[in-house]
């Protein structure tokens, strides 16, 4: 079992906590033990980053002091929006020592931790697509989902700014594909899969946003997906609890389910479909899970 | 070296568009704008683009290779036709095209005129004809954006723009930013009350496409956080997004964790919300509207409020809290080669 | 899309170019109380003053004793002693109030710990006197000015192809100009013209200047019947990068870079011992082009050797420089050096003008590298360059809007003068049969470099010149392609070899007739040494009735007597 500092972020815990709960359930399979995180806070989700982004830097520095504190040269994180902004400050913090002195010494002061620097962020994604987490998820990808044709969507934020994350080709990313496949599912390619959710300003913004939101849900139904997959809560909540609204927008149906990343590895890993609170989603998997569970009369 | 390129061409009359594939022999070191002009100079003397300076500075020759906007002149073409691949170019997104490469920029222009770019020196900033010390460091906040070349390759493929074609977008508001944020600018407020509209700082989506695209490191995305960190510290902070991005802030520091259940009534005001209640009572169903109580708590949360408190006196306010990142953030470019990714973790 | 269809307009004031000069005259005539638009081939910030990197020159004092006096000084030794000692002091004694005028329109210059404007030395100066933007000088000016020229709702007529002075018996009417964009033929009339449309350096193969710097505003003056001043004298970079031409900073032999031949060795130690690869600018080019002829050469290159440098300060220091190399060579400096060799870098002569950019005729003004001041003599100092772009830019706004505002009634253009034009380019678009312009504009660049390089000698400028007759002769059945209205690039490029071929014979002309060595001229075979009792003189070239005229106009000294110059 690898010990890994696990930050679950705010969505995680709240409105998604089914990400929470379907990671935490995958996690020995694949051989991680999650250290959880608690005395930390919001990584400041790019909204802190503008109304203070001093604050923000100093949030996540507490964040990457605590899980250094819980002895985890790496964090785990669920979430592009809390991976970037971790890896952002992680950057600055680790490559400016009069940055992080005059943080840390801000942190003693409120009775935090410092930082010494050194803390890796990764996201689970990056655990599993390459090397043996790949190995590891081939292994216990059981359940194969039965070619089920699943649309990989990124997002923005794990994958640009690319020098801070540099995990991939940002504009020809395979590490979700590489998953489906190791799943037993089938990607589904389409042009939006890398581009904006419009997540970030769907309240403020409605109308720019579900624009943006209706392209990579039309254009991967349109390449004939049966589901889609997300690595991000935050675009998850676009994509699934918004679709109804967005639906009435466009004036027609698109009832295109939407995966957390770590529910699909773990359905594909054999886990009960009910420990992953799928009946939370807005859009429903039932005819998905459906066809899982009878894989010899569903048919394709 | 043989180069295979499919060079999208368009009518400038019909508007009719194709694709022409062009075989061409350059040595090992030409650039994609060495193409170009080979296929002008000696295949096809119609073709239609930009280009003057060939090294980056004159911001001409932006282009979309295979769906991705550069410089031609900064792209070697060795590496887009490895493994005797045909790249397609086309020209820049989210603006009119023209003929063949070449669109029409004056919607970027217009853009750009719209946030008065230029200086309204304030009366300490020294009378002509005398020179006015001010601390190198304050210079700092808009060295990045004053880099800026105006190539297009920010609009090209903002996807704010694309969906909202009103959108002041990264381009023209990097050059806001050049201003707001210079020391000698004295019309800051009406300035930041400007750019705080519809189509302005709060629309801008966070794709990141800007700063992934930007030949010379200006990172737009950027700016447009600092515009919004600036507004937000000179209380220009009404608009929607200003709104949201402030309750994040109360809740790290009240809770730690977003206080969600509160968040849509905080950033569109009470009236407004009530638009929302049918989709709220859609997700409280299914459990995805967390009731307002009790809250998600994070646990030794004085630290988060006292870090608010400690901060908030010293001198990174605003805008500086973005600054005092860029001299870490700079290092990057050079210290990170592809080879190298930094982002690899193997478990 | 454009606006309204302009197929004539007239203004006071018609500024061709819209570079820093250019920017910098609107500006100053619009000031001055004139209706002034910009004509330009190129947005105002794609212009190639945008490219000029290591700062601008004005004797603040802020580093260390400085006064305009020295300035000058710096500047006649420079020149050779071939520079105009009155413009020389009148652009000294104005530079500082110009760059303190910049910075209060926002351009952003490095500062010393004292938040004053920073300044570092150059080659060829007694003190420091470079302020500057990093290593975007030019960058920042060209943003600056043009934040201006919006502030101001200066008209600028965009990618408009000015290719034609019309001058009647009264001066200058206007121009003609080829619209880009949309195609066809314009008219614009003006009581003032300034040109403005920077260098030439495209005459050259291997040159640092951008594609765009074809030397369009000399060949118009030149067709108009104005006289060219000095254009013998081409500053010659010495490390431009083979075969782009794109310049290798200095910095990169100031930090201990190394210059080597074929057999591996310094050969700076036989020209320079004491300053090495340190030497002025002139001298290491003059250096490497010996080399070159005798052999010593790597394909025609020299190498910049900087493998010692180390990754650290490689990557710390000349991330730009490595990253120039691998682009634009393939080579990665870490482990192979650069092939360098002497390019062609700046036009020091040009449009003759007096101190206020006035040319012979009293409405046709200069300003910037178009024109010869002359400031820069026989060889400019750096960091002159972009100085004379806005104390000259500005003189001659100031000079052209009073002279346009004396003028009573409004500008207008003979209705002949557009049709002509339409014409003439219907000619040429009509043609279905001869020669594309790249291989003459190629093998333009390849001879001069050839014949009219770092060395002359009267065999090679002779030999030059049949083999302009000869590609004169090609050009007059040049073949444009394209023959659309819309973007034709085409056209303007055909247009553009036409104005490199008429200059380069005037180069040429003027050089054989040199018989001297000066400044940036040099002529070790057959006259090695300067000579000023005959030549301490300016060369005129006109061109009338198809004929090359020559004559000389002497040089004005104030205070400097001509002395050896020695560094």
């Amino acid at each position: 079992m690898r010990r890994i500092a696990y930050y679950k972020g705010c969505l995680a815990g709240l409105s998604a906590r089914e990400l929470d709960v379907s990671t935490r359930a995958l996690a020995p399979k694949l051989g991680l033990e999650l250290v959880e995180l608690e005395s930390v806070t919001c990584c400041g989700a790019g909204d802190i980053q503008m109304a203070d982004p001093d604050y923000a830097l100093h949030l996540n520095a507490r964040i990457l002091a605590e899980a250094e504190h819980a002895g985890s040269g790496t964090i785990l994180t669920v979430c592009n929006v809390c991976t970037l902004n971790l890896r952002q400050a992680a950057w600055q913090l680790g490559n400016d020592e009069q940055l992080r002195s005059r943080v840390n010494e801000n942190l003693e002061r409120s009775g935090a931790r410092p930082y010494s620097g050194g803390v890796e962020v990764t996201h689970l994604l990056w655990l599993i697509a390459r090397g043996e987490g790949l190995e590891r998820l081939k292994e216990i990808a059981v359940r194969k989902l039965d070619g089920l044709r699943v649309a990989p969507f990124y997002g923005c934020q794990l994958l640009r700014p690319s020098k801070l994350m540099g995990f991939e080709d940002p504009d020809r990313p395979t590490s979700l594909e590489t998953v489906i496949e190791a799943c037993g599912g089938e990607p589904v390619d389409y042009p939006a899969k890398t581009r904006c959710c419009g997540f970030p300003i769907l309240l403020a913004r409605e109308q720019t946003s579900l624009a943006e939101l209706a392209r990579p849900l039309e254009q991967a139904l349109e390449a004939g997906a049966e589901a889609m997959v997300t690595s991000c809560p935050l675009c998850h909540l676009s994509l699934d609890a918004w679709q109804k609204s967005l639906e009435r927008t466009l004036g027609r149906k698109l009832g295109l389910p939407i995966f957390h990343l770590s529910q699909l590895l773990a359905l594909a890993a054999g886990l009960e479909p009910a420990r992953l609170e799928f009946s939370r989603h807005a859009v429903s998997l039932g005819p998905v899970l459906a066809r899982l569970e009878s894989p010899l009369e569903g048919g394709r | 070296m043989q180069v295979r390129l499919h060079v999208q061409r368009s009518d400038p009359v019909t508007g009719e568009t194709r694709l022409q594939l062009f075989e061409l022999e350059l040595p090992r070191e030409a650039t994609l704008l060495d193409c170009l002009e080979q296929i002008k100079d000696e295949v096809d003397g119609t073709l239609a683009f930009r280009r003057s300076c060939r090294e980056g500075i004159c911001g001409s020759c932006a282009v979309r290779i295979d769906g991705r906007t550069a410089l031609a002149c900064r792209t070697p073409v060795a590496e887009l036709v490895a493994e005797g691949h045909a790249p397609t170019i086309a020209p820049i997104g989210n603006l009119p095209v023209v003929r063949d490469l070449v669109v029409e920029m004056e919607p970027m222009w217009q853009k750009m005129r719209a946030v008065e770019p230029f200086l309204r020196p304030g009366p300490d900033c020294g009378l002509d004809g005398r020179e006015t010390p001010i601390p190198s460091a304050r210079l700092d906040a808009v060295r990045k954006e004053s880099l800026c070349i105006n190539c297009g390759a920010c609009v090209s493929e903002c996807d704010a723009m694309t969906v909202s074609p009103e959108f002041l977008g990264p381009h023209a508001l990097v050059k806001a930013w050049r201003l707001v944020g210079d020391p000698r600018d004295d019309a800051v407020a009406p300035r930041l009350k400007g750019l705080s509209g519809e189509h302005g700082i709060w629309e801008c989506t966070r794709c990141y496409l800007c700063n992934e695209r930007c030949p010379k490191g200006v990172d737009p995305r950027d700016a447009i956080a600092k515009l919004g960190a600036e507004a937000i510290a000179a209380r220009i902070d009404r608009d929607r997004g200003a709104r949201h991005a402030k309750w994040f802030v109360t809740s790290a520091r009240t809770t730690g964790w977003l206080r969600e259940s509160e968040l849509v009534v905080r950033t569109l005001g009470l009236a407004f919300s009530f638009a929302k209640i049918p989709l709220a009572l859609r997700l409280f169903r299914r459990g995805k509207a967390p009731l307002p109580l009790p809250r998600h708590r994070a646990r030794d949360l004085a630290p988060a409020r006292e870090l608010r408190h400690i901060v908030a006196g010293q001198d990174r306010r605003g805008a500086l809290g973005i600054v005092q990142g860029e001299r870490a953030l700079e290092r990057i470019d050079f210290i990170c080669s592809p080879e190298q990714p930094v982002g690899e973790d193997e478990p | 899309m454009y606006g309204p269809e302009d197929v004539e307009s007239s203004h006071d004031v018609l500024v061709i170019g819209a570079g820093c000069a250019g920017m910098r005259a609107a500006i100053e005539a619009h000031d001055a109380g004139a209706d002034v638009a910009l004509v330009s081939k190129l947005h105002p910030t794609r212009s190639h003053s945008g490219a000029a990197r290591g700062g601008i020159n004005a004797a603040l004092g802020n580093a260390g004793e400085d006064s305009p006096e020295r300035h000058a000084a710096d500047t006649v030794k420079g020149s050779d002693y071939l520079g105009d000692q009155d413009a020389i002091e009148l652009f000294c004694a104005e530079a500082p109030g110009d760059i303190y005028q910049l910075e209060r329109w926002g351009a952003l210059f490095d500062r010393d710990d004292e938040g004053r404007l920073a300044q570092r030395a150059f080659g060829g100066a007694g003190a420091p006197r470079t302020v500057h933007a990093a290593d975007v000088s030019g960058h920042v000016l060209l943003q600056v000015l043009y934040e201006q020229l919006l502030a101001r709702e200066i008209r600028v007529y965009e990618e408009y192809f000015a290719w034609r002075l019309v001058v009647g018996a009264t001066g200058c009417d206007g121009v003609l100009a080829w619209d880009l964009a949309r195609g066809g033929v314009r008219a614009l009339a003006a009581k003032a013209v300034i040109l403005a449309t920077g260098g030439s350096g495209r005459v050259y193969c291997g040159s640092t200047n951008a594609h765009a710097c074809t030397g369009d505003g000399m060949a118009m003056a030149l067709r108009a019947g104005l006289p060219l001043e000095d254009l013998e004298f081409v500053q010659f970079h010495p490390t431009t990068l083979v075969p782009s031409g794109l310049l290798v900073t200095e910095a990169v032999r100031g930090e201990g870079g190394l210059l080597l031949n074929a057999k591996g060795e310094r050969f700076m130690r036989r020209y320079a011992p004491e300053a090495m690869e340190l030497a002025s600018r002139d001298v290491v080019a003059r250096a490497e082009q010996t080399e070159i002829d005798e052999g010593r050469d790597v394909n025609g290159s020299l190498l910049l050797d900087m493998r010692h440098f180390g990754r650290e300060k490689m990557i710390e220091r000349f991330h730009g420089t490595r990253d120039l190399a691998l682009t634009y060579a393939g080579i990665d400096p870490l482990e192979q050096p650069i092939p360098v060799r002497p390019g062609a870098h700046y036009h020091m002569g040009g449009v003759a003008t007096d101190v206020d950019g006035r040319s012979e005729i009293e409405n046709v003004f200069a300003a910037g590298e178009v024109a010869c001041v002359s400031l820069h003599g026989a060889n400019r100092l750096g960091g002159n360059s972009l100085m004379e772009t806005i104390v000259f830019g500005r003189r001659a706004g100031r000079a052209a809007a009073e002279q346009a505002l004396k003028r009573s009634g409004s500008a207008g253009l003979a209705p002949s003068a557009r049709v002509d034009g339409e014409r003439e380019l219907a000619r040429l678009l009509e043609r279905h049969q001869g020669e594309r312009p790249s291989r003459i504009r190629d093998e333009l660049g390849a001879s001069m470099h050839e014949n009219f390089g770092v060395f002359r000698e009267e065999g090679g400028m002779r030999r030059q010149l049949e083999l302009l007759e000869n590609l004169r002769e090609r050009y007059r059945h040049v073949l444009v392609d394209d023959r659309g209205e819309i973007f034709n690039s085409d056209l303007v490029q055909a247009l553009e070899l036409g104005y490199q071929l008429d200059l380069a014979v005037c180069m040429v002309s003027a050089g054989l007739e040199r018989r001297e060595s000066r400044g940036a001229h040099s002529r070790p075979k057959d006259f090695p040494a300067r000579d000023d009792e005959n030549f301490l003189k300016h060369s005129l070239v006109r061109w009338s009735n198809d004929w090359l005229d020559l004559s000389w106009k002497p040089v004005t000294i104030t205070k400097w007597q001509p002395q050896r110059r020695t560094y």
